[in-house]
């Protein structure tokens, strides 16, 4: 069994966990043009951008000789739930002859799970199951925290592209590793790495934060949201997202009462402006721009799918906010046809707002 | 007290109920005009510009009672109406929208949350919590409730006999008994289409009337029974999460499968993810089918001559081929 899983952020991730099952990993390339280009071509035009790029991005792993794919089927109730239904039509009518193994909420379909799970975990016992699951876990952890820490030296780095280089390398040293021991000691040597990378100083007042916020896919998406990252860390902002692997794993897969607290206050902070949740990360989207507001940041990038339903709302309520919290906001929505030159000049101009509220703050 | 419902959305499908209990609890009720292009304007100003139309037009009536002074405009978040599915997500964030993006309409919006196993909302849970804000007992709201569930299952009642939401609407309203649906028809087609865009003369533009006139004997999803309509989508995997346009996708299944439905017209107005969806879905099994299928999508500024060309040629088609198999048999 030849195993893929969709490109989404930090992938070395997903694949320790296949590896250490013992089961042959493909990995995906990470999504470029062409993968747009054959999502955007085999999907219907219906679907989300997400959809095609994922899309596009399984089509590429079975052309490297995947033969399973593994995914999470998303929480309804919006389009995620149909994805993988959807790409399963869609590769069969492409007469590629690929298992889609979609994990849904295990709450609602245990028993399914089980037996999912019990296919994957190719004889090994439970045991080893779980160790590898805390291996991943530590390494999900691991690596967000390294990626925390690289979004905001960004800002400052003397030689521009450095740290995203170091990030590169660290990557391929976690690939490496077997056991929460070698997790510890790569994280180690990943820190010492970055603390060689030369910055220019900033006093704390000067220094701009920017939140990231919106749909999970092109929030935690480089390849396809413009590298928005890398372009606010080179126009000298620190940045941080409101979705990281192991939040997501902590709040989605864990059980219940663990690990959930960080969320749970992120929804309740969305309450006031939007009461339930809606599909998508709607709620989350509201809820963390309010965070962003009283931690002080000094303004919010809205990342969304074209025409993304949920998303769609929190747009619309994002100005009353950003009036009541005083923090600008600018939503940039996206699809194979957002122009990376378009998307800089926006990002100056916010940059450049930014600025002048933060001198007009200071004096 | 003046209570405003906006003629839009589900209104087309709720507002006998609505309308109903308002009244009995002793409030006027203010329902907005028709969609005009003025109003349309206005809804567009006010809304972001990748939602869809429909929801453009619903802030437009929503600004409009609240020039007109109202106390509240009623605005249920509307969440599930069946089990294991939701509504859209733009109808379950809807009051939201409203409170934040409408200048004045902040306090003003009663916002219940609709959550019901069935089509029927007239459960006291969900509108028990108006009782403060509106001054009323919880026995004066059992009681309207029953009035409005009354009205409400004549309206669907009627309804299933084949009339249009319009001509039923307007029945529940005057006690006007609306004439019988025509009867000389040369052909029948099966109409697919959310009420909101079939029933708004601005979107569709009159779309059941001019079928009609051209002889037209026309079926919509509402005339049909819930439950039958639900035994359409038997097979899960068909279903999508979204009740209204489950019902969509279950009424063509069925348009499909029906020997005395000639062709199908889905009416979309631009900007509908989960309507883009269905009309892929019908496209490709109408070749299976091998029935005609016909969309018409309407935007903002849809000329109105172009889409009367387009539909006379579909019908022209339709009725040729069906003279032309008669004569053959
Ligand atoms: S959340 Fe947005 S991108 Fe995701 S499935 Fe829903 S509409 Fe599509
Ligand atoms: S179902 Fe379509 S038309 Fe209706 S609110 Fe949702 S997106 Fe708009």
């Amino acid at each position: 069994m030849k195993v893929a899983f969709p490109y989404m952020g930090t992938t070395v991730i997903y694949k320790k966990l296949i590896e250490l099952l013992g089961h042959d990993v493909v990995e995906p390339p990470e999504p470029t043009q062409r993968t747009i280009e054959l999502g955007v071509k085999y999907s219907p035009e219906f679907a989300c951008f997400p959809l095609k790029v994922v899309l596009g991005s399984y089509i590429e792993a079975v052309e490297l000789g995947a033969t399973t794919i593994v995914t999470s089927g998303g929480h309804g109730p919006c389009r995620a739930g149909f994805y993988g239904e959807t790409h399963k039509k869609i590769l069969r009518n492409l007469g590629y002859d690929v298992d889609i193994i979609v994990f849904d909420d295990y709450k609602s379909d245990k028993t399914g799970t089980i037996k999912k799970v019990r296919r994957l975990k190719n004889g090994k016992s439970w045991f080893y199951l779980w160790k590898s699951l805390k291996t991943v876990y530590s390494m999900a952890k691991s690596l967000d925290n390294i990626e925390k820490r690289i979004e905001k030296m960004r800002a400052y780095e003397v030689n521009r592209g450095e740290c995203t280089k170091a990030w590169q390398t660290i990557k391929t040293w976690f690939d490496e590793v077997e056991n929460i021991e070698d997790v510890r000691k790569t994280e180690g040597k990943s820190n010492k790495l970055l603390g060689e990378i030369k910055l220019i100083e900033v006093p704390e007042p000067n220094k701009i934060k920017i939140g990231i916020v919106g749909e999970i896919y092109v929030v935690m998406e480089q390849s396809i949201n413009l590298r928005i990252e890398e372009m606010l860390g080179g126009l000298g902002a620190e940045v941080e997202r409101s979705q990281y692997l192991s939040k997501w794993i902590d709040f989605n897969l864990l059980p219940k009462g663990i690990g959930k607290e960080h969320e749970l206050n992120i929804l309740k902070k969305g309450e006031k402006y939007i009461q339930e949740i809606i599909g998508g990360h709607a709620k989350q989207t509201v809820g963390h721009i309010v965070d962003y507001a009283e931690r002080g940041f000094d303004g919010v990038v809205h990342l969304m799918p074209f025409a993304c339903l949920p998303e769609l709302v929190s747009q619309s309520i994002i100005p009353a906010i950003s009036k009541e919290h005083n923090i600008p906001v600018i939503t940039l929505s996206i699809d194979e046809q957002t122009g990376a030159a378009n998307t800089l000049t926006r990002m100056e101009a916010f940059m450049d707002l930014i600025k002048s509220i933060k001198r007009t703050k200071i004096a | 007290m003046k209570i405003g419902i906006p003629r839009a959305l589900l209104y087309y499908y709720y507002h006998p109920l609505w309308k109903t209990f308002f009244e009995k609890l002793g409030f006027e009720v203010v329902t907005s005009g028709k969609t005009t292009k003025e109003l349309i304007d206005k809804g567009i100003k006010a809304s972001v510009p990748e939602i869809c139309v429909p929801i453009k037009i619903f802030n437009g009536h929503v600004l409009e009672l609240l020039e007109a002074g109202v106390d509240y405009i009623f605005i249920p978040r509307m969440m599930s109406t069946r089990k294991g599915e939701f509504y859209c997500p733009k109808f379950m964030g809807l009051p939201d929208m409203v409170r934040y993006s409408i200048p004045g309409a902040k306090d003003k919006i009663l916002f219940p949350k609709v959550t019901s196993l069935t089509d029927d909302i007239s459960d006291f849970k969900i509108y028990s919590e108006m009782g403060e804000t509106l001054g009323v007992s919880n026995k004066q709201i059992k009681a309207a409730l029953l009035d409005g569930q009354k009205a409400w299952i004549e309206f669907r009642r009627i309804t299933k006999e084949g009339y249009t939401a319009l001509e039923v609407l307007d029945y529940v309203e005057t006690g006007k008994k609306p004439q019988n649906p025509i009867k000389d028809y040369r052909v029948t087609i099966g109409l697919m289409g959310y009420v909101y865009d079939v029933y708004d003369e601005f979107v569709s533009m009159g779309i059941v009337d001019k079928l009609r006139e051209m002889g037209v004997l026309v079926e919509t999803f509402e005339m049909m029974d819930e439950n039958l309509l639900d035994a359409e989508l038997s097979d899960m995997n068909k279903r999508l999460f979204w009740t209204f346009s489950n019902k969509l996708l279950a009424a063509g299944y069925k348009f499909f499968k029906d020997g005395h439905i000639d062709g199908i017209i889905h009416v979309t107005a631009f900007g509908c993810g989960p309507d883009s969806l269905i009309g892929k879905i019908m496209e490709l099994d109408s070749n299976e089918f091998g029935k005609p299928f016909m969309t018409i999508r309407v935007d903002e500024h849809t000329g109105e001559n172009h889409l009367l060309t387009r539909i006379e040629a579909f019908i022209d088609m339709i009725y040729r081929e069906k003279v032309k198999v008669k004569k053959e048999a």
